[in-house]
């Protein structure tokens, strides 16, 4: 893990491998003279929870709309399991699955209808169209609502609809666009446990969230991105030691300042140096590190 | 090999919006047949009756007419409204970009709605016509026109839909482009009647070769072969400019 994901590649560079599903290098989207992508270069590994974590605007559903090969980069490239996302569109798109940020059904059909149609749209085989398309339904414990039509669901059950239509064909790579934005905390938490259950059946996700926690708490490794451009990249406490795992927040003058430390033992002089003034130890969040790497002020995750 | 998997995966680009049809079929059967079936009315008996000379003349000229009209009327707007709803809408346009499917059986599939409502009206209209007007014959060449005009059309419908970034947009162009060619191209009278400079811009018009293909077919006249290359001309750019707004991420 390194700031400089430039190098980070260099050394491990040569072609796809067969632990990385996805390879984007040096993608750079603009739409006219706004840079929305700036030079990301990252790659997903087979079998892992990997998530871009970063405010509204960031570039994150732009990035991820590259690797679906439905935004053309401007520059740069992205390899889905070796095969170019532009020219080799259709082996590529064979590959994925994606539930889009806005629910993308088609509101004059059926729930059952619209995961049938994707499942035509990708070749299953006629014999196998109803056993897959119930146990990629059940698998998100969508029977009951399986012959409503779309627009009569509520947001956690069209969400999750969504997902039975991406996964349907059985993708390497399923990718998750703000998967849980605007849902309660139930339903997030029911969400989480179902990504993280289709990836231990081997699905590898790709999710986008400018939820803390979510990163935090699901994510093998993630990539915070700001204004199209990666800040850091790494497990949750690689990027936490980045800054320093221990975070001290103190309140000398009303306004909260916060200092970082590798150790326990460090903190607490700290804190201790600081006598009167109200203290409190706590883990150093994600959220630190976005601030602390990017210099700006609290609040952008609101 | 290839034109066969493009069909095959034509159709499945279709599915969901063919299941719309099956599911729907007496609102899809109303809105396509009921406005070509007053044109009959009122303009065949009313208008042909009171006006004319030989209404039953006349009669035979407006039957094809009415057919051609229906062509564009059954397929442009439904297949412009349902690109432009599943796109900016429903947003599930974006979906069958991410299929495994080539982009020519995205264009072909998105008009599948178009040629099936354009066949089911067409059809009736013409056998409506045969058994009021003993001039008009059943010809199957007839329904290849109604295929080659609804497609046509359709294309024309789905590259508006991809373009346009309001509905009130898709309103606008239907007034002063749609309206003015369902009746101006030579559908329910002769387009030499109109002034010259005006004749010329509505036989540039896809609508009129339209007319007179069904024109030469369904009263046995001769086939204008003029008209086919001019609506072949049409179809290929349709179909061009509709691929190249998908390859070209434009939509
Ligand atoms: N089609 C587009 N045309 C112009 N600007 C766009 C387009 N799509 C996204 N953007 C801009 O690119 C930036 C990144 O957007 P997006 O990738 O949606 O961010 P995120 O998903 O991280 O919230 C935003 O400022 C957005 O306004
Ligand atoms: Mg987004």
């Amino acid at each position: 893990m390194c700031r400089d994901t430039e190098n980070q590649f260099s050394a491990a560079s040569g072609g796809c491998s067969d632990a990385t599903i996805a390879d984007v290098r040096g993608l750079v989207i603009r739409f006219g003279d706004f840079t929305a992508v700036d030079g990301l270069t990252f790659e997903v590994r087979r079998g892992e929870i990997f998530g871009f974590l970063g405010p509204n605007g960031a570039g994150k559903t732009t990035t991820m709309r590259a690797i679906t090969t439905i935004q053309r980069p401007t520059s740069g490239t992205v390899l889905i399991d070796g095969h170019d996302a532009s020219s080799d569109y259709i082996e590529a798109r064979k590959r994925i699955g994606i539930a889009q940020q806005h629910i993308s059904l088609d509101k004059d059909l059926t729930v059952r209808q619209n995961i049938r149609h994707r499942a035509i749209l990708h070749k299953i085989p006629r014999s196998e169209l109803d056993s897959r398309i119930d146990s990629a339904a059940h698998l998100l414990g969508l029977e009951d609502y399986m012959d409503r039509t779309v627009g009569s669901l509520s947001g956690g059950w069209k969400r999750r609809a969504a997902i039975v239509c991406a996964i349907v064909h059985e993708p390497e790579l399923l990718l998750l666009d703000e998967p849980t934005a605007g849902l309660d905390t139930r339903s997030r938490h029911i969400l989480w446990d179902l990504v993280r259950d289709l990836n231990a059946r081997g699905t590898t996700i790709f999710l986008t969230t400018h939820y803390i926690e979510e990163a935090e708490s699901l994510c093998d490794r993630v990539a915070i991105i700001d204004h199209g451009r990666m800040v850091a990249i790494g497990t949750v406490d690689e990027l936490r030691d980045m800054i320093g795992g221990v975070a001290v927040d103190s309140n000398p003058d009303g306004r909260t300042e916060t200092r970082y430390f590798r150790g326990m033992d460090d903190a607490r002089a700290y804190a201790s140096s600081l006598g009167d003034a109200y203290v409190s130890i706590r883990r150093t969040t994600l959220e630190d590190v976005f601030l602390e790497l990017t210099g700006e002020g609290r609040g952008r995750f609101e | 090999m290839r034109l066969l998997s493009i069909i095959d995966e034509a159709y499945r680009v279709a599915w969901g919006d063919l299941v719309y049809i099956r599911d729907n079929i007496a609102e899809v059967l109303i809105t396509s047949l009921v406005g070509p079936l007053l044109y009959l009315l009122a303009f065949g008996f009313g208008i042909g009756g009171s006006v004319s000379s030989d209404p039953d003349a006349y009669l035979a000229f407006i039957v094809p007419g009415i057919v051609a009209l229906t062509t564009l009327s059954a397929t442009f707007s439904t297949v412009a409204m349902k690109v432009l709803v599943q796109r900016l809408f429903y947003m599930s346009f974006d979906e069958l970009l991410l299929c495994p499917v080539h982009i020519s059986a995205i264009v072909l599939g998105k008009c599948a709605t178009g040629i099936v409502r354009a066949l089911l009206s067409c059809t009736l209209l013409i056998v409506v016509g045969h058994l009021i007007s003993p001039e008009v014959s059943l010809q199957p060449l007839a329904i290849l026109v109604v295929v080659m005009a609804a497609l046509t059309f359709s294309l024309m419908g789905m590259l508006v839909g991809m373009f346009m970034e309001k509905s009130q947009h898709l309103n606008l162009f239907t007034s002063l482009v749609i309206i003015p060619m369902t009746f101006l191209c030579g559908t329910l009278f002769n387009v030499e009647a109109l002034p010259s400079v005006a004749s010329w811009v509505v036989y540039a018009l896809p609508l009129t070769h339209v007319s007179e293909l069904m024109r030469g077919i369904m009263l046995d006249t001769c086939i204008p072969m003029d008209s086919v290359a001019i609506l072949a001309v049409y179809l290929a750019v349709f179909f061009a400019a509709c691929w190249w707004m998908i390859k070209t991420n434009r939509c």
